[in-house]
């Protein structure tokens, strides 16, 4: 697990509980820098635009569309900005849309403070964030059969090993602690994560594709 | 519900109450808002784990999350699992100290497999205490006689992790 380094992050928290984002924002401590908190999808797509922060920290239910619809009414008018998913919500396939629309990761709630700072500090250095929860979602979106001849190897299926990383996240193992079980180095396992966020965000298997439609994204 | 949140408004002074009050209240809210679904009430697995979790963290503190991965209709096998995953969680509960057991389930027809794991202080399994001992081997024992394994072990980076599976392929 990469310790912070470079710049303090800037963070905007999105979630439409006053408390909870006071919560957060005490939470975090110093390694990051709250610059602002929006308790609505407007609000928090100004304030995004306007700051152009390093991390959005985005509650998968809202107001007006939750953070789907932020990540989606941005577009790619900031493409630096990246966004972790920090939600209680259960539901695989909001938080699969909401990974789709671009989220790099998804932690729940529960997260202490020090691991949530972790979490904005990998997510600011490009690399995906995996709970045990998302490592779930996944497991079981990539579990059904699907006809062989849809299947693109690239993007619908995970590698022997993709799985093992996933699995260990799941059962609550940090990164650091899978490389040291599995014989290979941090990076590694960071490059299996990252690897398999591309695959949910591109594969076009039946399951994430019903959850898509059924969440409305694809509309086209 | 809302007898609850007058329990915590009561608990204030009780940061622990209020944290375990309020857990247990996410808990039942997002079982209801998953419609009763067929975990909840079909006799199957994956949500008698999550019962399970919920009785663990109401008995003993703190906080166990659960992922489960498929799921399995609640049989003898599936049964044996479950008393003993729940052991297996309330040993770890003790132990945890503030951060959290992590339970992951992968639940097919075929086999079930169960992992429970603490952070709690890493231990020398010579020097283990002896109460912890005997769960350990009521667990063990316990699935050798279902006709399944439990695997007890101390995580280098401090912690236990217990490795609870059975076959089901034989089964019709």
């Amino acid at each position: 697990m990469s310790d912070a380094s470079g710049p303090v992050p800037q963070v905007v928290i999105v979630d439409d509980h006053d408390l909870f984002r006071a919560g957060v924002r005490a939470s975090l401590g110093p390694r990051v820098e709250v610059v602002a908190e929006s308790g609505d999808v407007e609000g928090a797509v100004c304030v995004i635009e306007e700051l152009e922060p390093d991390v959005v920290l985005l509650d998968v239910h809202m107001p007006g569309g939750g953070g789907e619809e932020v990540i989606r009414r941005l577009g790619a008018s900031r493409p630096a900005v990246r966004f972790l998913a920090l939600s209680v919500s259960d539901a695989a396939e909001d938080v699969i849309a909401l990974i789709r629309a671009g989220a790099r990761g998804y932690v729940t709630k529960t997260i202490s403070g020090p691991e949530l700072a972790d979490a904005v500090c990998r997510v600011r250095d490009g690399d995906a964030v995996f709970s045990p929860r998302l490592a779930g979602f996944v497991l079981d979106a990539f579990a059904g059969e699907i006809p062989a001849e849809q299947v693109d190897p690239e993007l619908d299926l995970l590698t022997p090993r993709e799985r093992e990383v996933l699995q260990h996240i799941a059962r609550g193992y940090m990164y650091k602690e899978i490389a040291a079980q599995l014989g290979i180095s941090a990076k590694t396992v960071e490059a299996h994560v990252s690897a398999v966020l591309r695959k949910l965000q591109l594969s076009s298997r039946h399951e994430l594709t019903r959850w898509a439609v059924h969440r409305r994204l694809i509309e086209e | 519900m809302l007898q609850t949140l007058a329990l915590i408004q009561r608990s204030a002074e009780d940061p622990q109450r209020v944290a375990a009050l309020a857990r247990r209240q996410e808990r039942e809210l997002r079982g209801w808002l998953a419609g009763g679904d067929s975990r909840e009430q079909g006799g199957r697995l994956a949500g008698a784990l999550e019962s399970a979790a919920a009785e663990v963290e109401a008995a003993a503190g703190g906080t166990v999350e659960v992922v489960a991965v498929g799921d399995c209709p609640l049989d003898e096998p599936a049964r044996a699992v479950l008393g003993a995953a729940r052991e297996a969680m309330l040993n770890a509960a003790k132990f945890a100290g503030q951060a959290p057991v992590s339970v992951y389930a992968e639940l097919s027809d075929e086999r079930i497999a169960v992992f429970v794991r603490d952070r709690g202080a890493g231990f020398d399994p010579a020097t283990v205490p002896p109460g912890r001992r005997g769960v350990r081997e009521s667990i063990v024992g316990r699935m050798r006689r279902a006709g399944g394994s439990a695997t007890v072990r101390a995580l280098p980076g401090g912690g236990t992790e217990v490795e609870i599976a059975i076959d089901r392929g034989s089964r019709p």
